[in-house]
């Protein structure tokens, strides 16, 4: 009994000396960290000296970004090429030292689409101290547009929901939201109608990012809009759609609107393909046009749904690398540099990280060569006064990136694209809703 | 009873209220009165990142709601397969207040102990009501009532407009005697309210067991026709076992609301609800240690196979998308191997370490 006790009073005794140790610790980092405070109060105009000099003489800085993203679960397969294009960008800015001395760090974490590990990924983030934060979801946007606004930090995200902006200063939206593109889409199939009114449907995710630009298309037909929207379907897992396709035919309707991701849109196709109740050609009567917002098509829809993809139609902001010019050039050469496969390198979500890290890159670049302090609130300034002779010009979009305080979504301009022969084919020139500004 | 109230190496009780004590001996009490000061006093000197102590936070939180989902499986013997709509009835009355009043209405940030009670009760009212199939139903087919519950719950959330369908409710930041909890203190905050609550609950269960109501749980969950036969009603002794189980959650919602700071569907569904199961099951079910453990042991082994998958999605390919399947896999493989090899627990391993410790030198 005697040992045992001996042994507890040793345990109990160590116990405390690390207590006391840890305590001791905490102190003295807390002391160093108010003096540290103190100091950076007092002389800041001595903290910008001595970083001038330090660009001066080479020594550059460190620039934190963070990215939560799903690279794995649900939406992965946009998500995984999307980080993949967001890390790419990072490591040709530090390797071409597009930044001077200065490096640029990336934190990239995967969330698997779960709001509660986005959250926790921009706590870390946060703790790391990152002046610009890159997002994924719509769901986790939405979420965490509180402390957006608290902690005062521009974020970028992946989602381009409309709702992300309301009652929000610091999000921007890299390209025209789901609403703008729900509503350019109507516009197409309004314009290019041949008798009486376009019936629509609208197949959506059963989320936020689904739902997303619904009530903003009603908005949009309410308010004079000449078409009809007959349902709006949230797919659930099908791997069949027939009952759906007959259901939307006896109704019908003409024209269905995409608003998910390329797997669910492969199923549609293929159940149409199979039921023979695709439109060959555009609004073909008793048949079914089938078209798209940016994350329901892209290249790897046609591998998923093969030649019942022939014939949809799809709108996004961004340049497709089957068209040869310098933006699809370029991409291409940045993903083989790092090593990306062919798939990776054609997918227009990485397209899409790339950008996102290009608008952060080009922020710090033009608040760098004013001599500003690299912090959120200067990135902030930076973004919202992309716009007029300032707007920025990536390579691989349609159209230049603008932002303002009134208008936080960048690219303004779509795209529309048809399937031809296994390939996305561009119809038209860029073009622009007139009537998403009689929703807003 | 044993001379020594320091160290007993045996059982000496002479009567069944000494048997009953929470503590058999002092040491037993000196060491959790240690560990309570070390709980209180540790966030103090020692540097935790937020993330750090949001994890921390969500863990306690957990355990709020496993130690309800114990009194309902473990100790009453009732199968739920819908605790996360529970602990999801809770976070969305809360919700509900926000939707209504506005997030940062005073009610929600200063009367946020009566906004965890009223969830609790909420909770509490939602149990007794999933719990009345008890009467008639046992074993699997009631599982599939509670079953039922869940896929109620997840509808009602997702399609209707109250509710926001699903997307996250925000909550405002609430206020101490201090002021407003700021970002900074946010996590610590919860970590004391939750750690409070946690003790509070878990005493209660204890206490609960020491009498005839948590006697009678245990009776019905060994042979419903013996307690029967002894004078317990087997139905309304299951009904109260799925309010109390409800009031846990109920409460457990109302701290996941206020920590995260909203209410998103998306962490009460049918996954989350096997979570809470796998989490009672490791730690080990009808045992209150282990309404500890598994929440800790589950959400740490989440975390580290996050990290794993996200290490392995970056050299795997997209098409292969072998890093999503990763996280699902380890997660079953845990329960499949704890329900094979260790059926009892992380609880078990708690009781044999601490009667090697109490013994030792000697083996026997």
């Amino acid at each position: 009994m005697k040992t045992v006790k001996k042994m507890f009073w040793f345990i109990f005794m160590i116990s405390c000396g690390l207590l006391f140790y840890s305590c001791g610790e905490g102190e003295k980092v807390a002391d160093l960290e108010s003096k540290v405070e103190q100091l950076t109060s007092e002389n800041t105009t001595l903290q910008k000296d001595l970083t001038a000099l330090k660009e001066k003489v080479g020594e550059g800085q460190v620039y934190k970004l963070g990215c939560s993203l799903a690279i794995t679960g649900p939406t992965s397969d946009a998500g995984n090429p999307y980080s993949k294009g967001v890390e790419d960008y990072v490591q040709y800015v530090n390797d071409e030292k597009l930044l001077g001395d200065s490096k640029l760090v990336c934190f990239i974490k995967d969330d698997g689409y779960e709001n509660e590990a986005t959250k926790r990924n921009f706590e870390e983030f946060l703790d790391e101290g990152i002046v610009l934060y890159l997002n994924y979801s719509t769901g986790s946007t939405l979420a965490l547009k509180n402390d957006f606004e608290e902690e005062k930090i521009p974020v970028i995200p992946a989602s381009f929901h409309a709702g992300n902006l309301e009652g929000s200063h610091y999000i921007f939206l890299p390209i025209v939201s789901y609403s703008n593109q729900a509503i350019s889409l109507s516009e197409y199939i309004v314009a290019n109608h041949k008798k009486g009114t376009p019936q629509a449907a609208m197949f959506i995710n059963p989320s936020a990012f689904g739902r997303g630009p619904v009530d903003d298309l009603k908005k949009a037909v309410a308010a004079g809009l000449k078409m009809d929207i007959l349902e709006v379907v949230e797919h659930g897992q099908d791997l069949d759609n027939t009952a759906l396709l007959k259901r939307l035919l006896e109704k019908k309707v003409q024209y269905v609107i995409c608003h998910t991701v390329q797997p669910p849109v492969a199923t549609l196709l293929k159940s149409a393909q199979a039921l023979g109740v695709a439109a060959k050609t555009y609004g073909e009567p008793g048949k079914l046009t089938f078209l798209g917002l940016h994350y329901a098509g892209g290249p790897d829809l046609i591998t998923l749904a093969g030649s019942a993809a022939e014939g949809y139609y799809w709108t996004t902001s961004y340049k497709l690398t089957s068209y040869k010019d310098e933006g699809a050039d370029a991409q291409l050469a940045l993903a083989k540099r790092y090593g990306r496969d062919e798939k990776t390198a054609n997918s227009q979500n990485y397209t899409n990280g790339v950008q996102v890290a290009q608008i952060a890159v080009e922020a710090i670049r033009r608040a760098k060569a004013k001599g500003n302090e690299i912090d959120r609130q200067s990135l902030y300034e930076e973004l919202l006064a992309m716009n007029g002779y300032d707007a920025y010009y990536p390579l691989t979009t349609v159209g230049p990136v603008t932002f303002s305080k009134d208008d936080q979504q960048g690219v303004d301009t779509l795209q529309l694209y048809r399937v031809e022969d296994g390939v996305f084919q561009a119809i038209g020139v860029p073009f622009r809703s007139e009537f998403v500004k009689k929703v807003k | 009873m044993s001379q020594n109230r320091w160290l007993a190496t045996g059982n000496f009780f002479t009567s069944y209220r000494q048997e009953q004590r929470i503590f058999l001996t002092h040491l037993d009490r000196l060491i959790f009165i240690c560990l309570l000061v070390v709980l209180f006093v540790w966030p103090l000197c020692v540097e935790v990142s937020n993330k750090q102590m949001l994890v921390i936070d969500n863990i306690l939180i957990a355990i709020v709601a496993i130690l309800g989902l114990n009194i309902l499986t473990g100790f009453a013997g009732l199968i739920s397969i819908g605790h996360a709509a529970f602990v999801g009835v809770g976070a969305y009355t809360v919700a509900s207040f926000s939707r209504v009043l506005g997030d940062s209405h005073l009610l929600l940030t200063h009367g946020w102990p009566l906004m965890i009670l009223a969830a609790g009760l909420i909770g509490t009212i939602m149990g007794a009501f999933v719990g009345l199939p008890a009467f008639r139903l046992k074993h699997l087919y009631l599982a599939i009532a509670t079953l039922s519950f869940q896929m109620i719950f997840q509808w009602t959330i997702n399609f209707m407009t109250f509710f926001n369908q699903g997307q996250t409710i925000s909550v405002g930041r609430v206020s101490w005697f201090t002021g407003q909890i700021g970002r900074n203190d946010h996590y610590l905050f919860w970590y004391y309210v939750t750690l409070s609550i946690v003790i509070l609950f878990s005493f209660a269960v204890r206490n609960l067991l020491r009498t005839r109501y948590g006697r009678c749980l245990v009776a019905v969950r060994d042979n419903d026709r013996a307690a029967d036969a002894m004078g317990i009603h087997p139905g309304f002794t299951k009904v109260y076992a799925f309010a109390l189980s409800g009031f846990f959650a109920g409460v457990a919602g109302a701290l996941h609301a206020y920590l995260w700071r909203g209410v998103g569907y998306e962490s009460f569904t049918l996954h989350q609800s096997i979570s809470y199961l796998a989490m009672a099951i490791v730690g080990g079910l009808g045992t209150l240690i282990g309404s500890f453990f598994g929440p800790a042991a589950m959400i740490m082994l989440d975390l580290q196979v996050e990290n794993l998958s996200q290490v392995i999605g970056k050299f795997l390919t997209v098409t292969m998308d072998l890093a999503t399947a990763f996280r699902p896999l380890t997660f079953g493989l845990v329960i499949v191997l704890f329900l094979m090899f260790e059926p009892r627990g992380i609880a078990n391993w708690w009781r044999i370490a601490r009667s090697y410790v109490k013994l030792w030198p000697f083996r026997y």
